[in-house]
């Protein structure tokens, strides 16, 4: 058996690396800046060539992507040569930066610099270099803040998703008879894609005329249930069926919480004398509270994303009562064939979703480090 | 789509046998002289013609993809004079069109394969839904991403995709093929040319008619009760705007056969673009004045009249018709309004293309079939004059202007087949053959998408002895002949970016029916920004091809 220091040494135990000469740390070093600098200045050049401001450049980006690939192997040369066997460990690397690059810098990057652009795909002059004036534009669209408007709405009911949706998931967690068959019931509507929500709920079951929900509200004294005709009405009937396909999602995360949490701890309140809204109230909400908080995060998340649901049924109206910020990008960029701006708007709506939740994270730290 | 449908198109090709027993008749009665040389061929176009238009047989329900390749596989007799069986073997093209209410490339298909049965070429799919066609085909056109051989095709993307040098020219061999001076006077050049070269192959005419219930304006009860109401005029089928208005405030709360009565019915809900045409059907009598060809823009400087009193008039229209519509009028797109509401029997009024006419007739999905009447669309008692910025009431009475809305489908080869002869023939081969002027026939027949546009479509006997009500057809043809041919037709531009200018309104549009805001703030807030719209495309340009597109 070892004893505890040998453990830590071993773990703190770094293989000795053979010591590389300084004259060969600075042609490394010289490798890596050259092939960095000849890169930014090819990609600047490319820059001001697609914006106009340069005559010389490339017809498209294929050089700059090869450049790309030159610079990365440039870079890993020199890594090893500045880090000797080091650096040839870090290689093993290599696969997972090309990737990220490619995927999630490259991407983003792009899109700030469509975002740059003046691009309608109808233009004839092609896309013009526009600065900050998508930008700016977005500031004077009274259409991108009614959908972020409308997204405070939409997100707000994600608290009321999340009651119904803990009312359900303690429900299943209680003894109650054919507890499995109603836990496969309750979870039914979140295997349904949106679409199929759309056309099956907003369509059909809620068409005015003959749809079922229409005829049980006619025999409830509703004379024309037209779900979809009045702005908060529609509203709340694109809001009932995307709460409708995202409640069980919630329920089964906090069912699962629930199945974690400690018998003993339930049992101990009611020892105690803790009548049921009590138990819940000091034990179990604040037990299952870090699940709650990862729970609504993500539906959050999905929620900022909303559109399939309203593209099908309302396609934002009446009024743009239920557009999102999504449907109206997705608009922008279908309708309108309006590429700079329909990124410059998703862009900024990126910025504020990690605003958004770079807030909300650091709260549920504090709060999960309270409860704990 | 039921690929097994397909499967039998072999069996429907004539076999050796039959040929020559075929052959062996035209020559015994050749001999006879019972059929001298030219009376024999007209006659066998003529039986071709009367053959296929019995398949199915109108009021027999929808056809079915097996009728679609029983009508290709007896059109191929111009594919066969002018290709060699097998001839294009290994050739493969792609095709990309719409995939509207299971029509448009569902029938091509059926059409064209016992077209790939002959040539031996393949063809594959592009299926695009309505409101999906326009943003694809503007990515592939300002990507050069250009995925398709053949492309099913409006005219008002002309502007975009001949301006470009993207379509392949017409070869004279197809001219003759489909016999293209047969095509209606308003179709023929510009439209389908680009600097004076052809580039399509004409498969539909498009133009909003006004299809109507005859059995609303015929009611003794609803005559009775608009007389009672102190109407002084005759119940009868609205001529004018105004007059469908009244009647469509008239008929609120009121009943037929038992069930709600509803006048005009309006598509408020956007719809890819397309929307917007039905707005423009209700504004082209107030706005098209006959003294001036454009209506939409000002043609020396693009600037826009959606926010002059007449665009305003025919907002405020909407508006106010919409409280004696549906409930639910609101979320109804074109789609809802043609083929879920007026065909299925719910309101007595609405402009469309001709599908109305035929599926009515031809089609297991209406109800209405026994009762629908045709007309050009109402005209107003007064017009707009943007010159003047004055209300004129014309000498001549109300003032009609039909809106030929969108021109038309046609289909084009796309100018990448040209570097590949064979694969150039091949595309070229099966667009004649889809616009072959037999099968056009047919197609304007039943439901496919497409209305009348060839002259020869307007032979009313053809159409009575496919099974069609005489009156009811004449009603039919007329209503698009003399749209047509109107003297003050409102006709569609053809500039880059159109539906981006419909599809900006069609937003605006819902607000305002939403009653967000009102009319003439909503309509000054469609110019502002259709004349950022125009910069953005390029204004200069943008003027040059909308006055060519009027021909001014």
């Amino acid at each position: 058996m070892q004893n505890s220091s040998s453990v830590a040494d071993a773990r703190h135990h770094k293989p000795a690396s053979p010591r590389v000469a300084g004259s060969r740390k600075n042609v490394g070093r010289a490798v890596v800046i050259l092939a960095s600098l000849a890169f930014l200045a090819l990609l600047l050049i490319q820059i001001l060539y697609a914006a106009g401001a340069t005559t010389s450049g490339f017809a498209d980006w294929r050089p700059i992507l090869a450049a790309y690939l030159f610079w990365a192997i440039a870079i890993g040369i020199g890594q090893v040569v500045i880090r000797g066997e080091r650096g040839l460990r870090a290689l093993f690397l290599l696969p997972a930066v090309f990737f990220t690059v490619a995927v999630v810098i490259f991407p983003t990057l792009f899109g700030f610099y469509i975002a740059s652009l003046d691009w309608n795909l109808s233009s004839l002059e092609g896309p013009r270099f526009y600065g900050f004036n998508n930008l700016i534009g977005l500031f004077h669209d009274t259409y991108y803040w009614n959908a972020l408007g409308n997204m405070i709405f939409y997100t707000a009911a994600v608290l009321g998703e999340y009651a119904v949706a803990f009312g359900l998931a303690l429900l299943l967690n209680a003894e109650i008879r054919a507890r499995k068959f109603f836990r496969v019931v309750f979870l039914l509507p979140m295997m349904l894609s949106p679409v199929a929500v759309s056309w099956m709920i907003g369509k059909s079951l809620m068409e005015y005329r003959f749809g079922p929900a229409a005829t049980l509200a006619r025999y409830l004294g509703w004379d024309n249930p037209a779900f979809f005709a009045s702005p908060w009405m529609a509203w709340l009937s694109i809001e009932a069926m995307d709460a409708w396909v995202s409640i069980p999602f919630i329920m089964i995360i906090l069912l699962a919480g629930l199945q974690a949490m400690p018998k003993e701890v339930q049992e101990a309140a009611k020892v105690d004398g803790a009548n049921g809204w009590q138990s819940f109230w000091h034990v179990t909400f604040p037990i299952t509270l870090p699940v709650s908080i990862t729970v609504l995060i993500i539906r959050i998340i999905f929620k900022l994303k909303l559109a399939d649901i309203v593209i099908n049924v309302t396609a934002g109206g009446p009024g743009g009562a239920t557009d999102t910020v999504s449907s109206f990008i997705y608009r922008v960029y279908r309708d309108r064939s309006n590429v700079g701006y329909g990124t410059g708007l998703a862009i900024f709506y990126l910025l504020l979703i990690i605003a958004l939740l770079t807030i909300l994270l650091r709260l549920s730290n504090r709060w999960t480090q309270k409860v704990e | 789509m039921k690929q097994q449908g397909h499967d039998p198109h072999s069996e429907l090709r004539p076999n050796r046998r039959a040929v020559l027993m075929g052959a062996a008749s035209a020559a015994a009665l050749g001999t006879t002289g019972a059929l001298g040389t030219f009376s024999g061929l007209a006659l066998a176009q003529n039986n071709l013609r009367s053959q296929i238009s019995q398949i199915p047989g109108v009021g027999k329900g929808a056809p079915t993809d097996a009728d679609w390749q029983k009508v290709g596989e007896l059109c191929l007799g111009p594919t066969r004079a002018s290709v060699k069986e097998g001839e294009f073997k290994g050739v493969e093209l792609s095709f990309m069109g719409l995939n509207n209410q299971n029509l448009h490339n569902l029938l091509f298909r059926g059409f064209l394969k016992p077209w790939e049965a002959y040539t031996g070429a393949k063809i594959s799919w592009i299926d695009l839904a309505q409101a999906d066609y326009n943003p694809r085909l503007q990515q592939a056109i300002a990507t050069g991403t250009v995925d398709f051989d053949i492309l099913e095709m409006g005219a008002p993307f002309e502007g975009d995709v001949c301006g470009k040098g993207l379509a392949s020219e017409m070869p004279d061999w197809v001219k003759k093929q489909i016999d293209i001076d047969d095509y209606v006077d308003y179709l023929k050049p510009p439209v389908g040319t680009w600097n004076g070269k052809t580039y399509r192959v004409t498969i539909d005419g498009d133009c909003h008619n006004f299809n109507y219930r005859t059995d609303y304006f015929s009611d003794p009860a609803l005559a009775k009760a608009w007389k009672d109401a102190g109407n002084q005029s005759e119940w009868g089928v609205p001529k004018t705007w105004q007059q469908v208005q009244a009647v469509t405030k008239f008929l609120k709360g009121k009943k037929i056969k038992g069930q709600n009565a509803y006048g005009y019915l309006d598509a408020p809900k956007p719809w890819g673009g397309f929307g917007f045409y039905f707005l423009a059907s209700r504004a082209s009598a107030y706005a098209k004045h006959p003294d001036d060809k454009a209506w939409l823009f000002d043609v020396d400087t693009m600037k826009p009249r959606i926010n002059n009193p007449a665009w305003v008039r025919a907002i405020q229209d909407v508006i106010d018709a919409l409280p004696s519509e549906p409930a639910d009028q609101l979320n109804a797109d074109p789609n809802t309004t043609g083929f879920q509401q007026f065909l299925a029997g719910i309101g007595s009024m609405i402009p469309w293309w001709g599908d109305i006419g035929q599926v009515a007739k031809a089609s297991d999905t209406s109800v209405v079939g026994d009762v629908v009447g045709f007309d050009i669309l109402p005209g107003s008692e007064d017009v707009y004059n943007s010159r003047t910025g004055k209300w004129d009431k014309l000498a001549s009475g109300p003032n009609h202007a039909p809106n030929c809305a969108y021109l038309g489908w046609g289909i084009y080869v796309m100018a990448r087949v040209a570097s590949d002869e064979r694969k150039h023939k091949a595309a070229w081969s099966a667009a004649a053959h889809l616009g072959g002027k037999d099968l056009s026939l047919w197609m304007v027949m039943y439901p496919s998408g497409f209305q009348a546009h060839r002259t020869s479509h307007f032979d009313f006997d053809e159409w009575v002895a496919a099974g069609y009500d005489r009156k009811y057809i004449t009603s039919y043809l007329n209503s698009q002949r003399t749209s047509y041919n109107h003297p003050n037709r409102a006709v569609e531009p053809r500039i880059p970016g159109i539906f981006q200018y419909y599809s900006i309104a069609e937003d605006e549009l819902t607000k305002i029916f939403a009653g967000r805001v009102d009319a003439q703030t909503g309509a000054n807030n469609i110019a502002a920004a259709w004349e950022k719209l125009t910069d953005q495309i390029g204004r200069e340009k943008q003027v040059a091809l909308y006055k060519a597109s009027l021909g001014v």
